[in-house]
């Protein structure tokens, strides 16, 4: 909010230069630049949300800079002279609504609409106001000065109580049911009963707290002027000005739920400034609904706490002195210091926001560092943070980039997905735009974008990203961190076989590093996993019967949609499932008693047979002693016929009982070399 | 027979060679008992006895001159100077490995949590998708509250038409505060690293998602001016160049009293000092832990105080490497990422 500089000084006469009292308001206040308007300096002080109510005046921050100068500031005291005619035989005030806390009005007869004197005009621009009129100025400049937000009716468009009675009648009520109220700038707004109103008998006059109404305002006919001063529920205020979208100075502090004292002295301070602007008589006593003197609040507070909880010792006489500044009644007693918050502190409830404003006044920023005497404890291990972090540190020796994505993806994105993943979708209620329409299902759609955006710098891409996926199930909300990345390869003549291979020994060796072993996992086909509606072909890994990732080409439909024909190899695993093969125990094996025997073997054979299958029927052929069989070269290409491939293994034969001898082994590779020949195998 | 055209193919012949192998075949070629040369001197004895002294005076020179051109040539391979395949440049640059990169967020952010571990906080993490109550109500934020305007929220759609509690896009990390003490009793200390989600439109300096790390220490005797040392020691732990750190008063419904921390980055030459380097850069939000938090967790009251805050990474890796934009952190760029 912006404030005058130079009218802060008139009211508290302190001799800081702009700058200075910015520094000043920004370490015991709040956040506070200087701007200038022509030679005036303004202050733009960021005020916190519960400084509004006591500081979003110049009355109210002058007191804030006296407290932390340690300059007595005091009140201007107000003197009106008011005719004989009293406020109530004009006027009659009803407040319906449990919305509003206080309303006072007061009446000026006989008041001349002109342009603001010079100074007046000023002032409101350096705050950022418009000048309207006088009377207009004159009530947004009691409001710059008090923070209490004003308003005025032209006397004589308000409507009788009754036929009869020839009094006014201004009525605070809930809206009805399809009403309508058209503001001073000639906007409609339809109303509903929980927004609460300002009505005479026949119109509706103002929307409370936030807007005029058109029917009722100033014109430069008026003569006879009512000033409002009340005070508003925060919470409704909030809920209408919302609702209709309209946001103004007043609705905004009266949100902040405003002191209500303030209504009293403001609208004193009003009728005494129209008088000097615009002439006029103050007619006696003001009407309406008062305030009703409240209790103070006591806030009991142990002289021992002072330290436990600040950190420092603090003399009880530097505790009295500041908050004496700040306006706190106080009673010493012998344990403990009685404090009550001055009336415009409402924001002071307890016994640490007491103890916080001695902080604030003292300087945060000059109080002791002091490191905590706590009992030492090794900090418990984040399992699953950790894990995450040494993946990322694994997968970066890969020469894979670490990227972060978008949690969300478009309607556009939406609707090429199917139908499945779109029935599972979370939807965002107020999305910012089209992009951000729902949270992503997986971390394929994003990465896709990757692709196509980086091939205009590099022909070869090698991403991943550990984040979290959203999807609904039935009604619950879930949210997994995965490990997804993608291996992407410009020219499409290159076979995406051994980017896939690339990939899937990335997957292997990662899995190996963390000490997963084989047969902890399998690699299966897609089949009826959902993925494979978004992956052409492709692997699922399994741990038992549990799916926990996938790695393969993505479908040409999404390949073609985001504009990346290449050869692309995506995946994905969950994190969770992950760790807890990781964690699985593992067991020391006893170092082999008797020594080993190794073969090779190589032969052609036809490219259908997986090597899964041959893996499974080399172990069958050989059940006892046949240790590890060991895949070590795959050949396709020239001096093989079509179709077919060379493969060769390494075959550890080793008996836990005794030394094995060549005999037996060769015994053993004769019934190998027998069934690789049943199924085609050509042995070399 | 030709001595002069003997010579120069000798001559053409040593100068290519390159290994002591193919010396070895040039001086049997040209020296050896069956070369052309010792044939050439055999044949002397059919001449007569002056056609004897001349041409085998010629034939000697020829020799001699072949004998030393081998010794020469011997000499340089032994001592390398000429060209050899084996021969390593030292100044050629090696051959270039690959590796990729950390994103500066992951970066920062283990800077940070390690930071904090070597201080006794441990890590605690909590959902992205959250409940109204966490996100606000329990942090004294309830509907109405005017702090809410603080944290523009992204709302999840309902998923049935019974109004259960409203779910969000957590807006910042504190709802793990309440969630935390829900379930464990003090005295502790934790950090809470995680995404976090604002209806924001994007600029250089806002984005729609985030990460904060949240902290909280919560014991008997944790004070305002404990807070302050623990953060100006982990400042100066993430920051290795000297940076100030500046404490000031702000506000935040479940802190009393509220305090924002601010750095700058110290710097020493006029060069050195931009518009971003001279400023003080908001950090985190933080206080000393309201009270109303500890009665919802069921705690005893006056008996436990503390501190919590909240610090924004992006903000942190902003200042760090000198970035200018939020949005390349996620927007993904090879020429970004490679950079770190």
């Amino acid at each position: 909010m912006k404030f005058s500089y130079n009218w802060l000084k008139d009211l508290l006469k302190f001799k800081e230069s702009p700058e200075k009292l910015a520094d000043i308001l920004t370490m015991h206040f709040a956040e506070t630049t200087v701007k200038y308007c022509g030679k005036r300096a303004i202050l733009d002080v960021e005020l916190l949300s519960n400084q509004v109510a006591e500081a979003s005046g110049h009355l109210g921050l002058a007191r804030e800079i006296g407290a932390i100068l340690e300059k007595k500031f005091i009140y201007p005291k107000i003197n009106l002279k008011e005719k004989n005619l009293n406020t109530k035989d004009l006027l009659n005030i009803k407040t319906e609504s449990s919305n509003c806390n206080c309303y006072l009005a007061r009446i000026l007869q006989g008041v001349k609409i002109k342009e603001s004197p010079e100074w007046l005009k000023d002032a409101l621009a350096d705050c950022g106001v418009r000048s309207i009129n006088n009377i207009v100025d004159a009530a947004n400049y009691v409001m710059l000065e008090t923070g209490q937000p004003l308003h005025t009716f032209d006397f004589d468009k308000i409507s009788s109580k009754s036929a009869t009675v020839d009094k006014k009648e201004i009525i605070v009520r809930q809206a009805k049911k399809n009403e309508k109220i058209t503001t001073l700038e000639d906007e409609v707004y339809d109303l509903s009963e929980d927004i609460m109103v300002i009505a005479d008998n026949k119109n509706l006059l103002a929307l409370a707290g936030i807007k005029g109404g058109k029917e009722s305002g100033i014109d430069k006919n008026t003569i006879n002027i009512i000033l409002e001063s009340a005070n508003f529920n925060g919470v409704n205020v909030r809920f209408t000005s919302k609702k209709l979208g309209l946001r103004t100075d007043a609705s905004w502090r009266f949100e902040h739920n405003l002191p209500l004292d303030l209504t009293d002295y403001a609208v004193d301070r009003l009728a005494q400034l129209i008088q000097e602007v615009a002439g006029g008589d103050i007619l006696k006593d003001k009407v309406g609904k008062g305030v009703s003197k409240k209790g103070k609040t006591l806030i009991p507070i142990k002289w021992e706490n002072w330290e436990k909880f600040l950190g420092w010792p603090i003399k009880k006489k530097e505790i009295i002195h500041y908050l004496s500044l700040l306006g706190f009644s106080l009673q010493q007693k012998k344990d403990y210091l009685l404090a009550a918050p001055p009336c415009f502190r409402n924001d002071i409830k307890i016994k640490e926001d007491v103890m916080g404003e001695v902080a604030r006044l003292y300087g945060i920023d000059k109080i002791h560092s002091v490191i905590p005497q706590e009992i030492l404890a090794i900090p418990v291990q984040n399992e699953f943070f950790e894990f995450r972090k040494q993946t990322k540190d694994w997968l970066k020796g890969y020469n894979l980039e670490e990227v972060y994505n978008y949690s969300f993806i478009s309607e556009e994105d939406k609707n090429i997905l199917p139908n499945v993943w779109q029935q599972k979708l979370i939807e965002i209620q107020n999305p910012t735009s089209a992009l951000t329409k729902y949270l992503r299902p997986t971390l394929l759609v994003n990465f896709l974008k990757n692709i196509n955006y980086n091939f205009r710098f590099v022909n070869k891409i090698r991403f991943f990203e550990i984040g979290k996926y959203y999807f609904k199930n039935k009604e619950s909300l879930k949210e997994h961190f995965v490990l997804s990345g993608v291996l992407a390869q410009k020219e499409k003549s290159n076979n995406s076989s051994a980017l896939f291979y690339e990939t899937k020994g990335i997957i292997e060796d990662l899995f190996n590093r963390f000490g997963v072993d084989k047969d902890n996992y399998s690699f299966k086909s897609l089949e009826s996993n959902e993925y494979s509606l978004l992956l052409e072909q492709g692997t699922a890994i399994y741990k038992d019967k549990d799916l926990i990732g996938v790695i393969g080409i993505p479908k040409e439909y999404l390949l073609k949609k985001y504009d990346c024909e290449e050869n692309v190899i995506f995946w994905e695993i969950k994190l969770l499932p992950l760790l807890e093969i990781v964690k699985e125990e593992r067991e020391f094996q006893s170092l082999p008693k008797y020594p080993a025997i190794i073969r090779d073997i190589s032969f052609i054979i036809s490219q259908n047979i997986l090597i899964d299958e041959i893996l499974n029927i080399i172990q069958e052929a050989s059940p006892f002693n046949l240790e590890d069989v060991d895949l070590f070269d795959v050949y396709v290409g020239e001096n093989l016929s079509s179709g077919t491939k060379s493969l060769s293994f390494h075959l550890t034969f080793r008996s836990e009982d005794y030394t094995l001898k060549n005999e037996e082994v060769d015994k053993e590779m004769q019934k190998i070399y027998k069934v690789l020949k049943n199924i085609g195998g050509e042995i070399r | 027979m030709d001595l002069k055209q003997l010579k120069k193919g000798a001559e053409i012949g040593i100068s290519l060679i390159k290994n002591t192998s193919d010396l070895e075949k040039w001086r049997i070629k040209y020296l050896g008992r069956k070369s052309i040369l010792s044939l050439f001197f055999n044949s002397l004895s059919k001449l007569s006895l002056e056609e004897k002294k001349e041409q085998g005076q010629k034939a000697n020179a020829i020799r001699q001159l072949f004998s030393s051109l081998y010794k020469k040539k011997k000499n340089d391979l032994e001592n390398n100077l000429s060209v050899s395949s084996d021969f390593i440049d030292i100044t050629q640059p090696g051959e270039k490995t690959y590796q990729g990169h950390l994103h500066p967020l992951t970066s920062t952010l283990n800077d940070i949590t390690n930071s904090f571990q070597k201080m006794g906080f441990s890590i605690i993490e909590g959902p992205e998708i959250e409940a109204e109550y966490y996100n606000f109500d329990a942090l004294n934020i309830p509907a109405g509250h005017p702090a809410r305007e603080m944290w523009d929220t992204l709302w999840i759609k309902p998923t049935t038409k019974k109004e259960k509690s409203k779910m969000l896009l957590r807006t910042h990390t504190s709802p793990m505060q309440v969630r935390f003490m829900e379930t464990n009793k003090p005295p502790f200390r934790i950090i809470v690293p995680g995404k976090c989600f604002r209806y924001e439109a994007t600029d250089a300096s806002h984005e729609i998602q985030f990460h904060q790390i949240e902290g909280l220490m919560v014991g008997e005797n944790i004070s305002l001016s404990n807070f302050k040392a623990i953060i100006e020691e982990v400042v100066k732990d993430i920051f290795k160049q000297k940076v100030l750190v500046r404490f000031r008063p702000s506000y935040f419904p479940f802190t009393s009293p509220g305090v924002e921390v601010d750095i700058k980055i110290k710097t020493k030459t006029k060069s050195q000092k931009s518009k971003s380097n001279d400023q003080w850069l908001e950090i985190m939000g933080a206080g000393m832990v309201h009270p109303d938090l500890f009665k919802r967790a069921g705690y005893v009251t006056n008996r436990w105080q503390g501190f919590a805050f909240g610090l924004g990474v992006e903000r942190i890796a902003m200042i760090k490497y000198h970035i200018d934009d939020i949005r390349l952190f996620f927007s993904p760029d090879i020429r970004f990422l490679e950079q770190f």
